[in-house]
């Protein structure tokens, strides 16, 4: 957010700042798009490595493939609105996406069951067998 | 692409919803309150692809993520989670340096990532230099050929349409992929959720050796 | 045809190879073993009589000279050469050894031999042999043993004689040694071989004097060049006595002369047409052959003509005195080949090769029809040996009976079968030769050594043919051989069952047991006891296989004599050597060396001038008319040899034909002497032989022993070689193994020392500093070993983040060097 407060107070041109605040604000594009994209994802990824649960891990991860998603279909719609005959390329991968965060959560949560069978915990602090 | 009007305000409104049910996700003490923060942020995010154009990923995503893995996710917490919290005033932060260091980092990464987009588009809209109003009259021309729905207040998209043809014509390899992945993912999940008696007596192995 | 006569050793080898090699494997019958050996020899035998025909009574253009297959190309070049240096002048001959084969008046006779007595003797082969589980092996080692001896008497050099020489010294070794699994038999076999090896090393250190001195191995071109030099008198010796006794030395080996004498009676442990063969009408006659072909040589050198007539003279009489003891009747006959081998080389000593050879003939006929009629009473008697447990066998054995007294007639010397008249010229000879001294000294000998030829022969008849049938009275054979010849006559076993060592047997006393062969033997003997008769088993006739042969062999021992009568009989017969082309004596004078004329194919004496038969060799200065040349002739070639009997007994009586009749007078009685006391010992008066082996112990002691030869040879050369053998091993096991263990026990002290420095020195210092690295290092490293997951995950991140930054390192320092 700095830097980007910052290139905006850098930045030199005719048009205020506000103006272009309240422009980007009103008609929202695609760098809209693509910042919601990255602010969830840089929340998922606090969350996996903040978190103590490991099924909030899973979800936290389920926050980045949804952000990633977000961005797929965001190009999608850019290209499409520029005419690129290639456009739905991105709505293409983001199906894929949902299929295997849908065949990796089956599998992790799988696995976060046997461990629960033989730890008999959650807490990921506990499951350190691999520490020297 | 630019959006306008009350597509602007509900991209505004389901955006910060998707930020904060996001954020409440990861801040939620209760694992059930974050599986249903995210439940929320998913829809928020589902909404933003339909404004986007992208209808049948945004059902797609509603059917299958929404109703399929969360659905998953709330089964798992039941099974293993039930109490977790509220037994004690169980620290849900790793220790304190962990938490530090993520901070840091994540700070860093919003920075050059937010940093990189605006950059970025604006070096994208240096490189194609299509003005806003050639854009959107294309659009328009390209909307007012599909045909209108029944009611008549809007169009009928051929999002699904070329989703499908695309899918089944030209990432059909991917597709059957797909499919055995997920074969593969059910064989795998069942495999490793079976309790040690489901082992043995499919295996026909003695308890105490099935390991 | 004599074109074809390369095919004669080819056809024998072939049927050799196909019933080697093919006879186990296809499962030939014993008819087809049979049918293939016999007829190739057959077939062999019948080119070998077109050829010698079209040779030698074809009005050949050739004769005599000799011819070789070469000159119509049926030969091959077997050893292309290089150079070899020539004794004489400073000349380079270029050697070059071919195979080809050359048909002279020598090697017909030889190939007739061996062809047509072989014939007979395969034969009787297929029928002695019958039962035999190694039928097919007998015969293809026969038919390659007719290869090898026809190459010996075919070859057209010194080389292809040597070839054929050790193939018939291997095939005498894998036929004597053919019951194998019998210790005396291949101990039999064994020393066959190594004392024909010791002859075989004299003769090789002849051939290469031969090509030393000749420049080449070729018959026609050595005798070519020897006619020329010098004759070594007693008291020079030369280049060609020294090649004359490497010959003599080889001659000696393998035809059985005095010094190596030893393995041809032990040989007998062989089957009995093998014995027939081989030890009696072919390969003991290849020393004779050799000596005869290279008589150009032996008659330059007086020493070696004298040294072959004494210890002919010799082998006769020691070998003679021998077989007056023998009880096996196949050692019998062994010492008696060997005596009459003796007798054979005292011809050649004496200078009268052509009469050694017609004995060879004689010989090879008798001594074959013997050793087949023996092989015949063997078979007959169930395979006792023993002549002790033989007699009266005449009323069960008719064919072999009269067939073998045929034999017996001929060895005796009466008069007309075949062996007097050789024997008799062969005395002849001696008594009145002018090639060496001491011929009476030859004749002497000789007569005694027939004498006692025709004592043991006699002998031999009576005990077996003649007498009362002793085989009924002791239990004949050993266990083995009377429960087969029990089977036999109860008609259980067929003929000729194979028992172990069915065969010739070793020998053993009467009432002797032998080793038990079958099961309920013990209970045959303590039901039976010794000695008791229970029931003898009759001696049994031949089937015609055997004794057919016997029967030619019979007709030619006693016509076969008629080639060779003598000078002495032309006021009958009015030439010299009557028949023409047939005579022996006229057939082999193109081979043999004139020393008055110095050339081949002059007749010797002088009653009658030379037929003027073409030679094509250089003529050398003596004058042609040398024919007339008489024993004074020869007699200023070898200079004075002392007394000489016949002239002593021609001067009492003026006329050489009395004297030749005055000689064949007393052969006569001694052979009618001989016979006489072997009647009165064996037929009318058994019991004076054993009063006289009484009264002569000591010599009966040392005959029956054979003069302790064998026993000298063990312990003199046998047993001391093992010796030097032993004391080798032990120098070698203990000097130079040892070396050998102490160089291995230095490298393993060193590679000690070694280990020990790399061990603690090297090894400490390396250990040193990764103890030091790791103590320093290692907290560091496993720190990062937390086993907590999300410190792996925000290492991930760290990660994701600094590959960005160096991906995008340009752009990133753009935005602050703005």
């Amino acid at each position: 957010m700095l830097t980007y407060l910052g290139a905006i107070f850098l930045q030199q041109g005719d048009t205020t700042r506000f103006d272009l605040m309240k422009q980007a604000a009103v008609n929202p594009d695609l760098s809209k798009f693509l910042v919601i994209g990255a602010l969830l994802f840089i929340i998922g990824v606090a969350g996996v490595l903040t978190r103590r649960n490991i099924i909030v891990i899973f979800m936290s991860i389920e926050l980045i493939l949804n952000a990633a998603n977000l961005n797929f279909i965001a190009f999608s719609r850019y290209l499409s609105a520029m005419g690129n005959v290639n456009a739905v390329a991105g709505q293409i991968f983001a199906v894929f996406v949902i299929v295997v965060a849908a065949a990796e959560a089956a599998i992790g949560l799988g696995i976060v069951i046997a461990l629960y069978r033989n730890k008999e915990t959650i807490w990921v602090d506990e499951i350190d067998l691999l520490k020297w | 692409m630019t959006l306008s009007g009350y597509e602007a305000l509900f991209f505004w409104i389901f955006g910060l919803a998707a930020i904060f049910a996001g954020l409440l996700t990861v801040m939620a003490r209760n694992a059930v309150h974050s599986a249903l923060f995210l439940i929320s942020s998913l829809i928020s995010v589902a909404a933003l692809f339909i404004l986007a154009r992208a209808e049948f990923i945004a059902g797609v995503q509603i059917l299958v993520y929404v109703g399929g893995v969360m659905v998953l996710f709330l089964f798992v917490i039941m099974l293993v989670n039930v109490g977790a919290e509220e037994r004690g005033s169980e620290e849900i932060f790793n220790n304190q340096r962990q938490v530090t260091a993520s901070l840091i980092f994540c700070l860093l990464l919003v920075g050059g990532m937010l940093y990189s987009i605006n950059t970025g588009y604006r070096g994208l809209q240096a490189r194609y230099p299509a003005t806003q109003e050639a854009v959107a009259a294309q659009e328009t021309i390209r909307d007012e050929a599909h045909a209108p729905s029944a009611t008549g207040s809007s169009r009928i998209t051929k999002d699904t349409e070329s989703v499908g043809s695309s899918l089944y014509r030209y990432a059909s390899l991917p597709f059957e992929i797909a499919s055995i992945l997920l074969l593969v993912a059910i064989i795998g999940s069942v495999m490793l959720a079976r309790t040690l008696k489901q082992e043995a007596s499919a295996d026909d192995v003695a308890p105490e050796n099935a390991d | 045809m004599q074109k074809y006569i390369w095919l004669v050793p080819l056809l024998p080898l072939i049927g050799a190879a196909i019933n080697g090699l093919l006879g186990r494997k296809l499962r030939f019958s014993e008819r087809l073993i049979g049918g293939i050996a016999v007829g190739s020899v057959a077939l062999a035998f019948l080119i070998s009589v077109a050829a010698v025909y079209s040779y030698g009574f074809g009005g050949h253009p050739e004769w005599p000279k000799p011819y070789l297959t070469s000159q119509d190309g049926f030969s091959f070049n077997w050893i292309p050469g290089g150079a070899v240096s020539v004794n004489h002048g400073a000349q380079y001959a270029l050697l070059n050894i071919e195979w080809s084969y050359q048909l002279d008046p020598l090697s017909s006779i030889f190939m007739l031999i061996v062809t047509g007595v072989g014939l007979c003797i395969f034969v009787f082969a297929t029928g002695y042999m019958h039962g035999e589980t190694g039928f097919y092996r007998f015969f293809a080692y026969m038919g390659l043993f007719m290869f090898a001896m026809l190459v010996l008497v075919m070859g057209s050099n010194f080389l292809m004689m040597f070839v054929g020489w050790e193939g018939v010294g291997l095939c005498s070794y894998l036929l004597i040694g053919y019951y194998f699994d019998r210790q005396e038999a291949a101990n039999a076999s064994r020393k066959a071989f190594i004392t024909n090896r010791v002859g075989d090393f004299g003769f090789a250190l002849a051939i290469f004097g031969i090509i030393a001195t000749f420049g080449s191995a070729q018959y026609v071109n050595v005798f070519e060049q020897a006619k020329s030099y010098p004759i070594e008198l007693i008291g020079h010796w030369g280049v060609l006595s020294w090649i004359a006794l490497g010959l003599f030395i080889g001659a000696c080996g393998k035809s059985a002369q005095l010094p190596l004498h030893v393995w041809l009676p032990d040989a007998m442990a062989g089957p009995t047409p093998v014995s027939a063969l081989i030890h009696a009408a072919t390969m003991v006659t290849a020393g004779l052959y050799m000596v005869t072909r290279t008589n150009v040589i032996f008659q330059h050198s007086q020493t070696m003509l004298l040294v072959v007539a004494l210890v002919g003279a010799a082998t006769a009489i020691f070998a003679a005195t021998i077989g007056i003891t023998q009880n096996d009747i196949k050692k019998v006959l062994a010492y008696s080949t060997v005596s009459q081998l003796g007798f054979m080389f005292m011809a050649c000593g004496v200078g009268a090769f052509a009469i050694g050879i017609f004995h060879v003939m004689t010989h090879a006929f008798f001594k074959a029809l013997m050793f087949l009629g023996a092989g015949s009473v063997i078979h007959g008697m169930h395979h006792e040996q023993d002549m002790r447990r033989m007699g009266g066998l005449k009323k069960y054995m008719p064919y072999t009976y009269w067939t073998f007294m045929a034999g017996w007639l001929a060895i005796c010397g009466v008069i007309p079968f075949s062996g007097f008249w050789s024997k008799d010229e062969i005395l002849w000879n001696a008594a009145s030769t002018t090639h060496i001294p001491l011929g009476w000294v030859v004749w002497l000998v000789g007569t005694i050594a027939a004498t006692c030829t025709a004592f043991y022969m006699t002998r031999l008849m009576a005990m077996t043919f003649w007498g009362r049938e002793r085989f009924l009275e002791a239990p004949a054979g050993g266990e083995a051989d009377e429960a087969h010849a029990s089977a036999y006559d109860k008609g259980l076993a067929p003929h000729d069952a194979t028992f172990a060592s069915a065969g010739d047997r070793p020998r053993h006393e009467p009432g002797e047991h032998v080793g038990p062969v079958h099961e309920n033997v013990a209970h045959h003997v303590a039901t039976h006891g010794h000695g008791e008769h229970h029931g003898a088993h009759i001696p049994h006739e031949s089937p015609p296989s055997m004794w057919v042969p016997l029967a030619v062999l019979a007709v030619l021992a006693t016509l076969g004599g008629l080639v060779g009568i003598g000078p002495a009989f032309r006021t009958l017969t009015g030439t010299e050597h009557p028949g023409g082309h047939l005579n022996i004596v006229t057939w082999l004078n193109p081979i043999i060396w004139n020393p008055v004329t110095r050339e081949f194919n002059t007749p010797e004496g002088g009653h009658e001038a030379a037929a003027p038969i073409e030679t094509t060799h250089a003529a050398p200065p003596v004058a042609e008319g040398a024919a007339e040349a008489g024993h004074g002739s020869v007699a200023a070639v070898y200079g004075d040899t002392g007394f000489n009997l016949a002239h002593a007994v021609e001067g009492s009586t003026h006329s050489e034909l009395a004297t030749e009749w005055i000689f064949i007078i007393i052969s006569l009685v001694v052979a009618g002497i001989g016979m006489l006391l072997g009647g009165l010992f064996y037929v009318w008066r058994p019991a004076l032989a054993g009063v006289w082996s009484q009264r002569l112990r000591p010599l009966y002691v040392a005959s029956y022993n054979k003069y302790w030869v064998d026993e000298f040879y063990g312990l003199t050369v046998t047993r001391r070689t093992m010796d030097l053998a032993r004391a080798v091993f032990s120098f070698d096991s203990r000097l130079v193994d040892g070396i050998v263990n102490g160089l291995a026990w230095l490298s393993r002290l060193f590679s000690r020392i070694v280990g020990g420095f790399d061990k603690y020195f090297v090894d400490g210092l390396v250990n040193t500093v990764a103890a030091f690295i790791m103590r320093l290092m290692s907290p560091l490293f496993r720190a990062a070993q937390t086993g907590f997951t999300q410190n792996y995950a925000l290492v991930m991140v760290l990660g994701l983040m600094v590959a960005v930054a160096v991906f995008f390192a340009r752009d990133i320092l753009a935005v602050f060097g703005r």
